[in-house]
């Protein structure tokens, strides 16, 4: 090849300018910290890292959504163990006052503590999760149930999805489980209504009717049985959120994880291509020079 | 016999020949670096005897026979084509590397909105009657909007960048082709003295080459010593002493064709894109090419979402017991029916239609009579809603596949023109180096030329000095 000084110059510009981008390039690689940037860096990767951080973010979302379906559950069976003590202390109440030898005075005094016990029942009814009346189904913005036992809210379920399009219930009904209301005649049955059973043993109290008294056992018993199977059903629910908020929050970190694999940079290898790519640079820029010092104008005198 | 005062006047002519030499190896070092310039040699020719001594010719000396070219067609055939792929496709790979709108570390793309939008509504559809939550849930509605705005335009500013270029590129070729116009007329009047005008000649090149460059022409020699030049697909752009031109002009959809005027006059007519070439081409191929394909799948992606949540939005209640009211605009009203779907500029014109978080259309039920307003922790039509996230749009896949889709392809596109970049890059290189080193100037073989004759000057001096002397001594017989 004929060696002339055009070829020499414009191949030191175009070898060294090739080193020298090779070399920012590794720079930039290491600084910034990430391979893929721009979609033309590595199109399949760009379109990956996308799509594993897009199902991360779902995932992430789906996991705060069950966790704090999972905290309201755990909330509701705090109020729904507080109706189970008032309950228990009821039917108490109730064998104890059935006996023909407490007075009437006595049986009075005994509903007032029914009537305190029925106030301790609403309260807890009335549980709220942030701004949210947890026992009121989708009505939740005001009491569920009103001090005449009473219940306003509405006999919806609220859904929670615990993985991309599957749902679970989320919320306990308590208009199921303390009013006895039924689905499927949409009527509630009295017989089931704990609430009413706790004023009806107000009232035989307050009237000293023995018998009354009596007949309230059979709902209150029936009653705690209501609150244990709806807080067994909390407790099958919490644990399936619970689960979910983990496979969820392992699905999103192990999706991150994978998203970092394609678009960040290897410390390791990222180091070593910048040195290597340096030290092309500094032979490029050593042979360039070489090649400019060699000239007949250096030796013709 | 050859008398003395012959070889005098032969030495005089030989000293010119040298003087030749020297003059071109000085030109040719004085243009080592000019783009474009083929180095020149100067042949020296024996002047023909004219007499005869004793049945021998005694020769008269060197004269200047021609001053040629070092150039090889065969190689410069090849530059032209070589040159113009390398400007289109290095043209195409810097345009689409340009652009970042569709970047996988930027924070505030498609991708983080789309993912900002359903997460938000995950939230409220945890506590549906929630103002703040609502509040938050329609920012995110209007981020998600913002957004197909802003990479919208972000497309069209690219676009338009490129109009800009390529209405730059179009007027720097029409000075290029009325340059080597005018430089056919000149060569073929320099020509007429009988001499070839060597560095007209490299002028032209130079002009031709950057034709080349630009739009991708190429050059057809004519029997008048012209150069004709055709821009791809034959379209002519210089036909002997005239030039054809290039300009822009609007077309409907809000950017710029390309027309020419051809060189006898007639036009202007719009080129298409098979006919434009070299850097010209390749802007308006990443203009026409990946970034209007990028622009009509976040088009459609905007579209179809818009109408899968507006869909699923307005079978919904708000907190208010408004109903009906879609939550994006563009809205179709005719979801099923696609003949009257309008999807060019929706992302541009994306906009979220309620500004009252309360319209908001979470509640699946409607309002049970005498009541007005649906249960406000009615989130069924929230769950609706999310669904959206994992539907399969129109395009055959759900939106997370298809903003990845948009990013891929756009990618590949980026991916492919650089790799055509690299490629036509290294051919253009290749053939420039093969050029260079066969008509540029080398500095050591000028230098010694120079000494070449230098040292032949000098002999001829002494050749003078000699003769001179034998003169002298003629004269001073006595």
């Amino acid at each position: 090849m004929r060696v002339t000084e055009r070829l020499v110059f414009e191949n030191a510009s175009r070898n060294t300018g090739r080193a020298r981008t090779a070399a920012e390039e590794a720079r930039q690689a290491l600084a910034r910290g990430t391979r893929v940037e721009h979609p033309g860096d590595d199109p399949a990767k760009a379109g990956l890292i996308l799509a594993h951080r897009m199902s991360a973010d779902r995932l992430t979302a789906i996991s705060g959504a069950t966790s704090a379906a999972a905290d309201e559950i755990g909330a509701a069976d705090s109020a729904l163990d507080g109706v189970s003590t008032a309950l228990s202390r009821a039917r108490e109440l109730t064998v104890q006052l059935s006996n023909a030898t407490y007075s009437a005075s006595e049986r009075q005094d005994g509903a007032k503590e029914v009537d305190g016990l029925l106030a301790q029942v609403v309260s807890s009814l009335n549980a709220r999760v942030g701004n949210r009346y947890i026992f009121g189904g989708t009505k939740d913005d005001a009491p569920p149930f009103q001090t005449d036992g009473s219940y306003t809210g509405d006999h919806a379920d609220r859904k929670v999805e615990i993985a991309p399009g599957v749902t679970q219930q989320a919320n306990v009904r308590a208009d199921v489980a303390l009013k006895g209301y039924d689905e499927a005649s949409q009527t509630y049955d009295s017989q089931k209504d704990v609430l009413a059973t706790l004023q009806r043993l107000g009232a035989a109290l307050r009237a000293n009717d023995v018998t009354g008294v009596q007949g309230t056992l059979d709902g209150l018993q029936a009653g705690i049985t209501q609150v244990a199977n709806a807080r067994a059903q909390a407790g099958v629910s919490m644990s399936t959120f619970d689960s979910a908020t983990s496979a969820a929050q392992i699905a999103s970190d192990r999706d991150r994880v994978n998203a970092g694999k394609m678009s960040d940079v290897d410390i390791a290898d990222a180091s070593i291509q910048l040195q290597a790519t340096q030290t092309a640079l500094e032979a490029s820029y050593a042979a360039t020079a070489q090649s400019f010092r060699l000239s007949i104008l250096s030796y013709l005198k | 016999m050859a008398d003395l005062l012959s070889i005098l006047s032969g030495a005089a002519t030989s000293l010119a020949a040298q003087r030749a030499v020297l003059a071109t190896a000085g030109h040719n070092i004085n243009n080592a670096n000019t783009p474009g310039y083929s180095r020149q040699i100067a042949s020296l020719e024996t002047i023909t005897p004219a007499e005869q001594v004793n049945g021998a010719f005694i020769g008269r000396g060197a004269t200047l026979g021609t001053v040629t070219q070092a150039r090889d067609r065969f190689l410069e055939a090849q530059i032209p084509r070589a040159m113009g792929d390398a400007a289109f496709s290095t043209a195409q790979s810097d345009a689409l590397q340009a652009f970042h709108g569709l970047d996988v570390t930027d924070a505030g793309g498609l991708s983080s909105a789309v993912s900002g939008f359903f997460t938000s509504l995950r939230a409220l559809a945890q506590n549906a009657g929630d103002p703040g939550l609502r509040a938050s849930f329609l920012g995110a509605a209007q981020a998600l909007a913002r957004t197909f705005n802003s990479t919208a335009s972000g497309i069209e500013s690219a676009r338009s960048g490129l109009d800009a270029q390529a209405s730059g590129l179009a007027g720097q070729i029409t000075t290029e082709a009325q340059a080597v116009a005018q430089l056919n007329v000149q060569i073929r009047q320099a020509r007429g003295s009988g001499a070839e005008p060597n560095d007209l000649l490299d002028l032209r090149q130079k002009h031709l080459d950057k034709l080349a460059e630009l739009a991708g022409a190429t050059t057809v020699p004519t029997s008048e010593g012209d150069v004709n030049v055709t821009l791809p697909g034959g379209v002519a752009l210089v036909a002997g002493g005239r030039a054809g031109s290039l300009s822009t002009t609007a077309n409907g959809s809000g950017h710029l064709d390309i027309q020419i005027r051809l060189p006898d006059g007639s036009g202007p007519t719009i080129l298409s894109s098979s006919a434009l070439g070299g850097s010209l081409g390749g802007t308006i191929s990443a203009r026409d090419g990946a970034l209007k394909t990028a622009g009509e799948r976040v088009d459609q992606l905007a579209f179809d979402l818009a109408r899968a949540v507006n869909s699923a939005h307005e079978a919904g209640y708000g907190l208010d017991g408004s109903t009906g009211l879609a939550l994006f605009t563009p809205d179709d009203p005719t979801p099923n029916d696609v003949t009257d779907d309008v999807v060019a500029g929706a992302a541009s014109q994306m906009s979220v239609v309620i500004t009252d978080p309360a319209q908001l259309a979470m509640a699946g039920g409607a309002p049970v009579p005498p009541a007005t307003t649906p249960a406000p922790g009615d989130a069924s039509n929230a769950s609706l809603l999310i669904a959206t996230e994992s539907a399969t749009l129109p395009s055959g896949k759900d939106v997370q596949s298809a903003v990845s889709d948009i990013v891929s392809q756009f990618g590949t596109s980026t991916a492919n023109a650089k790799a055509y970049a690299d490629q036509d890059g290294a051919i253009e290189d290749h053939l420039t180096s093969l050029r260079d080193s066969y008509s540029g100037v080398s500095i050591d073989e000028e230098m010694i030329t120079m000494q070449q004759a230098q040292r032949a000057y000098e002999a001829i001096a002494k050749v003078i000095q000699t003769a001179d002397g034998m003169l002298e001594t003629l004269l001073n017989l006595r």
